[in-house]
């Protein structure tokens, strides 16, 4: 706690200017703003003189404006300084080299070149500086063309003079040019890299499994033949599909150009097609398929909607089969169970049956060449035939009770994976949104009304429900995560009667209000699973708590981690 | 009808102290009718939303004709973060007046601040940031302590990302990504070296660790902090006084009048219920001879959230108050 005399020197600076302060009052702010505010009475200074100058009733002194660069307009380089922002140039385009950039997840153009001032003198000297397009500016930027820069900024690097022109700068062309830009061609990119991107990608690669496949065309008009398989390296694994002759056995090792990056649900995989280069590539030091065969066996947390050629060893908690009538009319029988491993749950489907009963789980099971189905927005295990699977003899590790098996898992780690159930991870409260509390079903769809109506099947008496949506975001993802009534009013220690009651009379106005000044800013903790896609995450919480935080830990983790000590 | 309307994912809250933000001059994306806008920090963070926290240092209530506003700032480690609340939120109304009360009688308290990041470009041609209000709660000192902790967190992984850009060969995306930096700071941190060139973090450095010191319990101030210019004690302050000032006397300035009467003009003549969006704006202007876009857009801004004539309904969507 704070002593008085430690704000002598403050308290004589706010003497100076409110002479008539009491000299307890002040230091007492001073303790207030450092005991409560984490404010040092340094910073606390001119707060606590306006504080007393208003007080005494005295004008508050207004300090003076500071003055930033404006827009510049020049005509040479050489009256450009490097701290020069917001210029407008004239120059001539002598040289634009576009190149493909990955940003956020989608391949994005940026280009360097050359450019020369004075573009209208014949013959006169001309300057020549480097420049970056950070804006797509390459239609109005093509060499030969004379153009006016509008809103770029300087760039000094090691004493080299370059010019930005940002995504908010404008090109006006003056003189048109005759030439097109060529995009560059594409190197070859890790396979790690390419699972993130879009468009086309080259990649060098072994072949870990490939497979003769006929698939029927969509519109029934016949079939195709194609090869299906996985390419891996060192980084990862993709699967291929290949529409033309794939003559390259397990094991080869590829040089892949420009194949198109296709996603089918949430898995990319490359399209070798009739403008995708295929050749034989020699690299003594690339690693063997042994290697990469073991490196390929995945594990649950890694599963994603989509995927085929899934190698996977799991323990399986329960087993049982259902009796169902197919589309044919034809009773068919399908079997599955809970499976577990360190990093998470999911289910497993088997479309035949697999030597197992009730009574042996727990018990391991290796699966190979397995699909990847998703079902109620996480991914699950499709076996389809016997020999997929393996039943092992003992579990590799200690046998893990599914009911209570949850992993933790950083946020945002979570949240830049795939879907995935059996989860507990924690994130700030950034947001609790209106729709949290009370709402109204449709009694035919279930799906909350707006306004007494429901979207599809228009106004009707809804059931009443409780349920909350809530914000998470760690400051690098975010996720909505949703409670329904079970988990909403465990957390909230209040029963749905009591909520209805306390949202009556003001349509829940006072509720919401009361959630947001407890929660916003707050880190909490939720235990359930986790859906994935490019639109964001939806979180379904079985339970969720205020997150139990050791300040001193956290600040100790942070100096560690970065180094930072005074 | 409405044109095919993308879904933007919804923004991450960006972690980061006064200093990083008002130091800020570099405004990103917006392009299309429904592309998120940002500010590209020195240290790369690309923020829309953000999340900042402090203790009240102003706030007032504002009478347009449009409606009340108000302003505040709340202060941290580093310095003011400068908000508003439009008077396009009158749902967050009734408790600012409450907390306008709270303040004018001397209280003061804690915040957490959630909102947008915002800019608007002077008269004299000045970058200047603040955010715009979407939420906020008045928390506790463990709270407070929490987001320095995180915040100081979240700045130092910058700075250390930072570290690794100025290493790399090229600002290009794939040097950087090759020199270790993480994937969600390599198009920030390409777009900040350009903008801002060679400096030194190491000022941000020491808000970190004050930030730190505080959140222990060790309330004190780093000489290098308050030596380090301009001093952001001073800096804010002006900032924000200067903001204030400009937002009255722009339009004293004809060049802005002019445009500022045009886009007025073209947004009462051309809003129908859903309002007008951003591109027709620039092509009516465009037709009457304004083809500034930039200063036109700062137009849009500075009558949405200075001036409060118009407001946004809808995200790059306009309508008269």
């Amino acid at each position: 706690m704070s002593n008085p005399e430690e704000f002598e020197n403050e308290i004589r600076t706010v003497k100076e200017s409110v002479p008539d302060a009491d000299e307890s009052a002040i230091a007492k702010e001073f303790a207030r703003y450092k005991d409560e505010f984490l404010v040092p009475p340094k910073h606390a200074l001119r707060s606590v003189i306006e504080h007393f100058q208003k007080e005494a009733g005295m004008e508050v002194s207004a300090p003076n404006t500071s003055t930033r660069r404006a827009a510049k307009s020049v005509e040479r380089f050489s009256d450009l300084a490097s701290d020069d922002t917001n210029v407008t140039i004239e120059v001539a385009v002598i040289s634009y080299t576009p190149r493909m950039t990955m940003v956020r997840g989608e391949e994005k153009q940026t280009a360097f070149g050359w450019i020369e001032d004075n573009p209208w003198e014949e013959g006169g000297e001309r300057t020549r500086w480097d420049f970056k397009d950070w804006g797509n500016h390459a239609e109005n930027l093509s060499p030969g063309s004379v153009v006016r820069l509008e809103g770029v900024s300087v760039n000094e690097w090691n004493g080299k003079f370059s010019l930005n022109i940002n995504q908010t700068s404008r090109v006006a062309v003056l003189r048109a040019s005759e030439r097109k830009v060529v995009m560059a061609p594409s190197e070859p990119i890790s396979i790690e890299r390419v699972l993130t991107m879009d468009g086309f990608a080259t990649v060098v690669a072994r072949v870990i499994t490939a497979e003769q496949r006929t698939v029927n065309k969509k519109d029934g008009s016949g079939t195709i033949d194609l090869v299906k398989g996985r390419l891996a390296d060192d980084t990862g694994t993709i699967g291929f599909a290949c529409f033309g002759d794939f003559e390259h056995p397990v094991g080869a090792l590829l040089k892949i150009e420009s194949a198109a990056i296709r996603r089918f649900r949430n898995t990319p995989e490359l399209n070798i097609g009739e403008r995708t280069k295929v050749e034989i590539y020699h690299d003594e030091g690339f690693a063997s398929l042994e290697n990469l065969e073991a490196s390929s066996v995945m594990q649950i947390s890694e599963l994603r909607d989509g995927a085929t050629d899934v190698a996977i060893t799991v323990q399986l908690t329960s087993w049982s089969s259902r009796k169902f009538t197919g589309k044919d009319g034809a009773e068919k029988t399908v079997w599955g169970g809970d499976a577990v491993d360190p990093t998470g749950v999911c289910r497993l489907t088997a479309w035949s049956e697999l030597p197992i009963d009730e009574g042996s789980v727990p018990l391991a099971i290796r699966l190979s060449n397995v699909r990847v189905r998703s079902w109620q927005g996480t991914p699950d295990l499709t076996v389809d035939r016997i020999e997929q699977a393996e039943i092992l003899d003992a579990i590799p590790w200690d046998v893990i009770d599914a009911s209570t098996h949850s992993v933790e898992v950083d946020f945002s780690e979570l949240l830049s994976g795939g879907s995935r159930s059996g989860v507990t991870s924690s994130a700030t409260v950034i947001s609790v949104q209106s729709g949290s509390g009370i709402i109204h079903r449709c009694p035919d769809c279930k799906k909350a009304m707006r306004d007494g109506a429901c979207r599809e099947h228009g106004p009707q008496a809804g059931i009443e429900d409780l349920r909350l949506r809530i914000i998470l975001d760690d400051g690098q993802n975010n996720g909505a995560l949703i409670l329904g009534r079970e988990s909403a009013e465990a957390f909230l220690g209040q029963t749905m009667a009591d909520v209805q009651a306390a949202t009556k009379d003001d349509g829940g106005e006072a509720f919401l209000a009361d959630l947001r000044s407890r929660m916003l800013g707050r880190r909490h903790t939720f235990t359930g699973r986790a859906m994935i896609d490019p639109q964001g995450a939806l979180l379904m919480a079985d339970s969720f708590t205020l997150t139990d935080l050791n300040l001193e830990e956290l600040a100790n983790e942070v100096r560690e981690r970065w180094g930072v000590f005074a | 009808m409405m044109p095919n309307q993308q879904r933007n994912r919804r923004q991450t809250a960006t972690r980061l102290f006064a200093r990083e933000f008002y130091e800020s001059s570099l405004p990103d994306g917006g392009q299309g009718e429904f592309d998120p806008r940002f500010i590209v920090t020195k240290l790369g963070a690309r923020v829309n939303r953000m999340f900042v926290c402090g203790v009240v240092e102003r706030l007032e209530r504002r009478d347009t004709e449009r409606g009340p506003m108000f302003s505040g700032a709340v202060r941290d480690p580093t310095g003011l973060h400068l908000w508003s609340v439009g008077s396009f939120r009158p749902e967050l109304h009734l408790e600012m007046e409450e907390l306008v009360a709270r303040f004018d009688d001397g209280d003061r308290f804690l915040m957490a601040c959630i909102g947008k990041s915002n800019h608007y470009t002077t008269e004299d041609g000045g970058f200047r940031c603040r955010m715009q209000m979407e939420d906020y709660a008045i928390i506790d000192r463990e709270v407070y302590a929490t987001w320095l902790v995180e915040t100081a967190n979240h700045t130092m992984r910058r700075i250390d990302a930072l570290g690794k850009a100025q290493s790399a060969e090229t600002t290009d995306s794939n040097a950087l990504r090759d020199a270790g930096v993480p994937g969600d700071l390599v198009d920030g941190l390409g777009l900040a070296m350009n903008h801002y060139g060679d400096w030194d973090a190491e000022g941000y450095k020491v808000g970190v660790l004050q930030a730190l010191s505080a959140a222990e319990g060790r309330v004190i101030s780093f000489e290098e902090h308050e030596a380090s210019p301009p001093a952001p004690e001073e800096t804010e302050t002006e900032n924000e006084d200067a903001a204030e000032e400009s937002a009255e006397s722009t339009p004293t300035s004809k060049g802005d009048l002019n445009i500022e009467t045009v886009v007025l003009e073209i947004i009462a003549e051309h809003a129908g219920d859903e309002g007008i969006d951003y591109d027709s704006i620039m092509k009516h202007c465009a037709q009457r001879g304004l083809t500034d876009e930039d200063s036109i857009e700062d137009m849009i801004y500075s009558l949405r959230d200075d001036k409060c004539e118009i407001m946004e309904p809808r995200f790059g969507w306009f309508k008269p108050m």
